[in-house]
């Protein structure tokens, strides 16, 4: 069922996970059963007017909470990082999340693509999936890695990938990915834009199917300023409202003009 | 004694239930956020933009918040005129506040021409014009004051509702277009769209926005829009009614621009945060009033004191 609120909630926790990385986990009360894999929120900052779109990383319908794993890279994020108790605002959930089931299918494989931070969506993903599967995961270097053990425990097998070659195969996760693709394979990423073009023509060469979760800068969340849109399967398409997750139909550079 | 506290305004004939408005481009096409706000409680609706054909607006990013305010430069993506009417005039309709179809062209034939088939809409309370976008790239049309003048005439002759001129604050003197307009038959003025500004990437010297340039909004640009309504409002020889926009916030800040000579105020930036800021806006308006023993808005309008 798709329902969306506007309300402040309890911060349960806002740790710092490494490096850069925090995980923030929100007490959201009943509304947990209205939260999918592949939806965001929009984090309000005290001082900023526009609010910030998060990823659910997970979902925990006992204690009725959902939790962020975000990566400081501004301002809103790093003044996001400080903050210990108290109540935030959020709006969602938001966006139309993976139809999980129309999505996998009775002889795929299980494909999971992740790029950098792209990573935070996928962990509840791959959670909610019926079936496990391959993590391919690119990085720049073995630092830079989280969730790796998260996967494991949910009896994924995991690929790593990093560009300056301190673990795993040296370089682009896609180049890695792309000779090992089968036809019942069904592919699921989100990371870099530059990552996410390859794997859509990955997808469109390989005709098998495949949800990508794209990323844009959002002013509103929902719908209401057009700062999101992109071009994707010929059409242009809001990422926040039509997406964050498009299935892959057709191959398109996705620039407008 | 207890009086009532009203916030009806009537402007340039359409009667409001309050004076806030949303801001044309950042409130979609008007209903899309029905499950979050009671939109009936809004004093009315100007929708996004809407151009002859579809527009693909710029490239991204086309859209940047800066330490001081929100820079964009979508370029007036829109679905076009006839995929506005076929699916979204009716909804609006059905929220039952004032509608305000916000509408722009290439040159003034294209004005007209949007303007001709809108006027068999008789659900439209009024046509604003946007003269006055910064993120196309031609030159504001408000800055060539002899096609301001005809698009508005033009416009003005084909259609029997309010036509609202939106002029841009970039102008040395704004009293100049705003009276133009309105000798040129606009009913109506909204004062302003955004300010053209821009930001660059420290670490990639890159511009922020695709586009190099965008708008500036948001609550910096508060103080400056708010001179231009006085501006306009206290130049005698024009006496149409002013739609404030820049900036606002919260009450306090409708009340300025009130007191400075507008009659209602459009609200974009804020409202991106939340729909929701909207209806604390119009609340706060009312408590103001409330506390200060205002029993009508318009007993305030341009009365800022020398
Ligand atoms: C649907 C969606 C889901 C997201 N989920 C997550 C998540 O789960 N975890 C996470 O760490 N990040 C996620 N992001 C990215 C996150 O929103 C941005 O990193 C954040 O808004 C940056 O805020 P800031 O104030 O720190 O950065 P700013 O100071 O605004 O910008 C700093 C840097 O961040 C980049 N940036 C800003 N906004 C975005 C954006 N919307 N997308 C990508 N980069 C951006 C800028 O280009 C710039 O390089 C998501 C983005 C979207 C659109
Ligand atoms: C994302 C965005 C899109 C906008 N699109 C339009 C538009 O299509 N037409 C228009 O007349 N003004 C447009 N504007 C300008 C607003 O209507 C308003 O004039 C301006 O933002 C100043 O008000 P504010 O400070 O309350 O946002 C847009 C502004 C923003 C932020
Ligand atoms: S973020 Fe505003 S329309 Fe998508």
């Amino acid at each position: 069922m798709y329902k969306r609120f506007d309300k402040n909630y309890n911060i349960i926790s806002n740790n710092h996970v490494k490096d850069k990385y925090f995980k923030l986990n929100i007490h959201v009360g009943n509304n947990v059963i209205y939260c999918n894999p592949g939806q965001f929120f929009m984090l309000n900052l005290p001082g900023h007017i526009l609010r910030r779109p998060f990823s659910i990383h997970d979902i925990n319908m006992q204690d009725q909470s959902i939790s962020f794993l975000y990566k400081v890279v501004g301002k809103g994020t790093k003044e996001l990082s400080q903050v210990r108790k108290g109540k935030i605002k959020l709006l969602g959930p938001l966006g139309n999340g993976y139809n999980l089931n129309n999505c996998e299918q009775e002889n795929c494989n299980n494909i999971i693509i992740a790029g950098g931070s792209g990573i935070a969506s996928l962990y509840i993903l791959a959670k909610k999936l019926k079936k496990t599967g391959t993590l391919y995961y690119g990085v720049r270097s073995k630092t830079d890695l989280i969730c790796v053990d998260q996967f494991i425990s949910l009896n994924w097998k995991v690929i790593v990938a990093t560009e300056d070659g301190s673990i795993g195969y040296k370089g682009y996760i896609v180049d890695l990915v792309e000779n090992l693709i089968k036809k019942n394979d069904i592919i699921f990423a989100c990371g870099p834009h530059n990552m996410l073009i390859k794997i859509q023509q990955i997808i469109y060469k390989n005709q098998i199917s495949g949800f990508i979760s794209f990323e844009a800068k959002m002013g509103c969340g929902f719908g209401n300023c057009q700062s999101c849109t992109i071009v994707i399967n010929n059409q242009l398409q809001k990422v926040c409202t039509d997406g964050p997750i498009f299935k892959i139909c057709s191959f398109q550079h996705y620039k407008i003009k | 004694m207890i009086r009532q506290t009203d916030l009806t305004v009537n402007f340039a004939g359409i009667k409001l239930k309050n004076p806030v408005l949303t801001a044309s481009g950042t409130f979609g096409y008007g209903h899309e956020v029905s499950d979050l706000i009671s939109l009936s409680k809004l004093g009315g609706i100007i929708t996004k933009t809407i151009t002859l054909h579809p527009n693909n607006g710029n490239a991204q990013p086309r859209l940047y918040e800066t330490d001081y305010g929100i820079l964009n430069s979508i370029g007036l993506q829109n679905i076009g005129l006839e995929s506005f009417i076929q699916n979204h005039l009716q909804k609006l309709y059905k929220i039952g506040v004032p509608i305000i179809v916000s509408i722009a062209g290439q040159a003034t034939n294209e004005y007209i021409k949007i303007a001709k088939i809108l006027s068999e809409h008789s659900i439209i309370s009024a046509i604003e014009l946007n003269l006055s976008c910064p993120n196309l790239q031609k030159n504001i049309i408000c800055s060539d004051l002899s096609m301001l003048q005809s698009i508005v005439y033009n416009v003005k002759n084909v259609l029997n509702i309010p036509v609202i001129a939106k002029l841009s604050p970039l102008n040395a003197d704004i009293t100049k277009p705003a009276f133009i307009a309105q000798e040129a038959g606009a009913d109506a003025l909204t004062i302003a769209n955004t300010y053209p500004a821009m930001a660059i990437d420290i670490d990639t010297y890159k511009p922020k926005l695709s586009t190099i340039k965008g708008g500036l909004s948001g609550p910096c640009i508060k103080p400056i829009t708010l001179r231009c309504v006085y501006d306009v409002y206290k130049k005698s020889n024009i006496k149409i009614p002013i739609i404030g926009c820049g900036g606002i916030s919260n009450g306090s800040d409708v009340i300025e621009f009130i007191l400075a000579g507008a009659t209602a105020v459009s609200i974009g930036s804020v409202s991106l945060n939340s729909p929701s800021n909207l209806i604390t806006i119009i609340d706060e308006t009312y408590n103001i009033l409330k506390r200060k023993n205002i029993s009508s808005i318009t007993d305030l309008i341009g009365q800022i004191k020398s």
